[in-house]
């Protein structure tokens, strides 16, 4: 009879501590803030993680080690200023798994707030979930038109990069023009970003009245570009547009000095923005031109980021594009929580979507959801004697526009 | 606290499945008991919303998603031999019905709808290539899915000038409901099948396809309608599943790693047993969050490593060690009496 007794009540006691100390341990009492928490569901693995590797990732730990070095923020709710800790989660480069880190991120591990996932169709998933939760999403790589036109419904949700209609491709457009420019044929990629592109392409050099000769469609994965550079070599369009990832534009530049095809403008990215893109393809650079936002000339605030940014790093480490933005953005999170001197996300998106606050880009705000086109120092980009300048919209150009482009090096 | 329900609730799965591999047997004694325990486990799972942190029945939805692919992978799969890697396919294009239709028609009409077109396809391709054996069928199983991805990719881009869709959204504890209920409803089907004239043609055709012929059995037919049954469940689960998404495009409703992850977490769970597959993709699916989560520089090597190690020493699968143990106590008790 003992032996039964036992033999029952050993196991069951055994479970029921068990099960006691998994409840109770969740149970304790608020804890006294000492930091604050940000979470992050970032692609560590998968084809995204070159992104993650050049585009926010250099930003957030320069941005956060800096914060962490004065002390933290200061939260007029705790008297004092509050470290941040960051919480990174792998999503493997899949919009799913980033979905359900996100939820885990804000049900779970209660984290105080969430910063942005790595690309647009990352943006289009996590930015429901963040809205839904209350959870200001200030979103980092990755925009597009057709998310602009959700932001209104989404007030938790603010964009920093600028993207095709905001505001790149009037800029573009309007440089085209003003050298009468007359047709170009667009390379883009099958994905969203390639289709937008390619859709606001259409719109705004429509407008100026620049023919598009041929748009044609390439996906990821393509190896041989050489059909298509023929193939806009053979429309003699004055600008080759190539709205495409490093893993295409890339091959596009070797496939084009191959061919020796040398449009009036060559333009391409995101990919042409970045460091590796001059230590890949050197003097070969020269007149090729993308995306852009900053250089060191464009502000003293954005020479000293560029030193923090940069120095003592490779060339490879450079962004001229998404960089200053994402900087910007983290400032003005930074600036809303002091303003709020508190962390709750509510006030802080109130801030955030009504006020001007000062960023390395000067005063900054968001409209609509979205940086306001006004504080971006710039749109469009040209390597200039092995620099990134930045050469559109005129008015915020650090260098004068190479127009046409120069022949390809011998 | 969440971790805690999560296992509790995968206790409670791995049980359903045991419970019918059990009422396949012969052996009925005690069953008035594990029937018993049946409706305490499904209690414990009807009422996981109710109990539960919200993120407790996120990763149970998760989990029964793995289950539903492995399990009516391995109800084909299994007994015939035949390796499919088409579920990436069937569950896509039950992505995809949602996404096309999620707006206009009500909820479970969409779930249903998405089952029906994976089924639909499923008799088609399965009419067409059911005559394959080995190796081309694996290849053509797989060209499905590239195929679907790329005509899909293609009409997107042509016709609606995009490449994404937004789903519309349902709540977390309906989702959970759903896929509960697609599961449940996908054991009692296996149940049938297995228990009928189906389930014994389907293992005869994978001993002898040749012999099971000359029994009289109609070899094609008995194969296509098992695959397309599956096919069912499967667009079911991926119909539900995108309403937690929101955002989808042909990529990442066609993702190839759900054809392959249904054929590990069979293997990883034993395939000789009706329960393997359950207890793989269960245990697979915490293991892969876990590991993702708390370790996530290294997590890739750590499941490569189990992976192997379950391959190399457990042929048979988790529940193949689970037999061994009991039989290795059993044997132990003999020799004491």
């Amino acid at each position: 009879m003992w032996k039964k007794i036992l033999a029952f009540t050993i196991p069951l006691t055994i479970c029921l501590i068990l099960i006691l100390t998994s409840v109770f341990a969740g149970c304790g009492g608020k804890a006294d803030k000492d930091k604050i928490v940000v979470g992050m569901s970032r692609s560590l693995s998968g084809p995204i993680a070159i992104i993650d590797d050049s585009a926010f990732r250099p930003v957030y730990e320069t941005w956060v080690a800096e914060v962490n070095a004065e002390g933290g923020i200061y939260v007029e709710e705790y008297g004092k200023k509050l470290p941040i800790e960051l919480k990174i989660y792998d999503d493997k480069s899949d919009p799913a798994t980033m979905a359900q880190l996100t939820e885990k991120l804000i049900l779970e591990d209660k984290v105080d707030f969430i910063w942005g996932g790595g690309g647009t169709s990352f943006i289009y998933a996590q930015a429901p979930i963040a809205n839904r939760y209350n959870y200001v999403l200030i979103t980092m790589e990755g925009g597009a038109s057709s998310l602009k036109e959700l932001l209104p419904g989404m007030p938790y949700v603010f964009v920093t990069l600028s993207f095709s209609d905001w505001y790149e491709m009037p800029v573009l457009a309007d440089m085209l023009a003003s050298k009468g420019c007359k047709s170009a044929y667009i390379m883009y990629i099958a994905d969203l970003h390639g289709v937008e592109y390619n859709g606001v392409a259409g719109v705004e050099l429509g407008k100026k009245g620049i023919q598009i000769l041929g748009a044609k469609a390439v996906p990821p994965d393509i190896k041989d570009l050489s059909p298509v550079i023929k193939e806009a070599k053979a429309s003699g369009a004055d600008a080759f547009l190539c709205f495409a990832y490093p893993d295409q534009v890339f091959p596009a530049v070797g496939t084009s000095i191959e061919l020796d095809y040398n449009p009036k403008v060559w333009l391409g990215g995101p990919g042409i923005n970045f460091g590796f893109f001059h230590t890949a393809f050197g003097p070969m650079v020269e007149g090729v031109m993308g995306w852009a936002s900053w250089n060191r000339k464009s502000s003293p605030a954005l020479n000293e980021l560029a030193d923090k940014l940069y120095t003592g790093k490779p060339e490879d480490s450079n962004d001229w594009w998404g960089h200053a933005f994402y900087w910007a953005g983290l400032d003005m999170w930074r600036a809303a929580i002091e303003t709020a001197g508190s962390l709750d996300n509510t006030k802080i998106r109130d801030i955030l979507a009504t006020q001007h606050l000062q960023t390395v880009l000067g005063e900054t705000w968001f409209e609509n959801g979205l940086m306001n086109r006004e504080t971006h120092p710039g749109e469009v980009g040209q390597w200039i004697n092995g620099i990134y300048e930045v050469v559109g919209p005129f008015d915020k150009a650090t260098a004068e526009w190479v127009y046409p482009k120069p022949p390809w090096p011998k | 606290m969440s971790d805690l329900m999560v296992i509790i609730n995968m206790l409670a799965l791995v049980y359903l499945g045991w419970f019918v591999e059990r009422s396949l047997q012969k052996n009925k004694s005690k069953m008035w008991l594990f029937s018993g325990l049946v409706v305490v486990m499904l209690v414990i799972l009807f009422t996981l919303p109710n109990y539960g942190p919200t993120y407790s029945y996120i990763m149970v939805t998760t989990i029964l998603m793995y289950l539903v692919l492995t399990v009516s992978w391995a109800l084909f799969s299994g007994p015939t031999g035949y390796i499919s890697l088409a579920p990436a396919a069937f569950f896509g294009v039950g992505i995809y019905t949602s996404a096309v239709l999620g707006k206009d028609i009500p909820l479970l009409a969409v779930v249903l709808l998405g089952g029906i077109l994976s089924f639909v396809l499923a008799m088609i391709v399965g009419a067409l290539t059911l005559r394959l054996k080995g190796t081309y069928f694996i290849m053509f199983t797989f060209g499905l899915v590239l195929l679907i991805t790329n005509l899909l990719l293609w009409y997107e881009i042509k016709f609606t000038g995009t490449r994404g869709r937004f789903v519309v959204a349902a709540g977390n504890d309906t989702i959970y409901y759903v896929m509960l209920g697609i599961f449940i409803l996908l054991l009692i089907t296996a149940f049938i099948i297995k228990r009928s004239k189906f389930g014994l043609a389907l293992q005869s055709i994978g001993q002898n396809e040749e012999a099971a012929a000359h029994m009289g059995i109609n070899v094609t037919g008995v194969k296509v309608i098992v695959f397309a049954i599956t096919a069912f469940f499967m667009g079911m689960a991926g119909a539900i599943m995108t309403m937690k998404w929101t955002y989808i495009d042909p990529y990442s409703a066609f993702d190839l790693f759900r054809s392959f992850l249904p054929v590990l977490m069979a293997i990883f769970g034993g395939m000789r047993y009706f329960y393997g597959p359950v207890l793989g993709s269960v245990i697979f699916a915490y293991l892969e969050e876990k590991l993702l989560t708390e370790f996530p520089y290294v997590y890739k090597l750590a499941f490569g490593i189990v992976l192997i190690a379950v391959i190399l020493y457990l042929p048979d699968g988790l529940a193949g060690l689970v037999d061994k143990i009991r039989a290795r106590i059993a044997r132990k008790k003999n020799a004491l009496t």
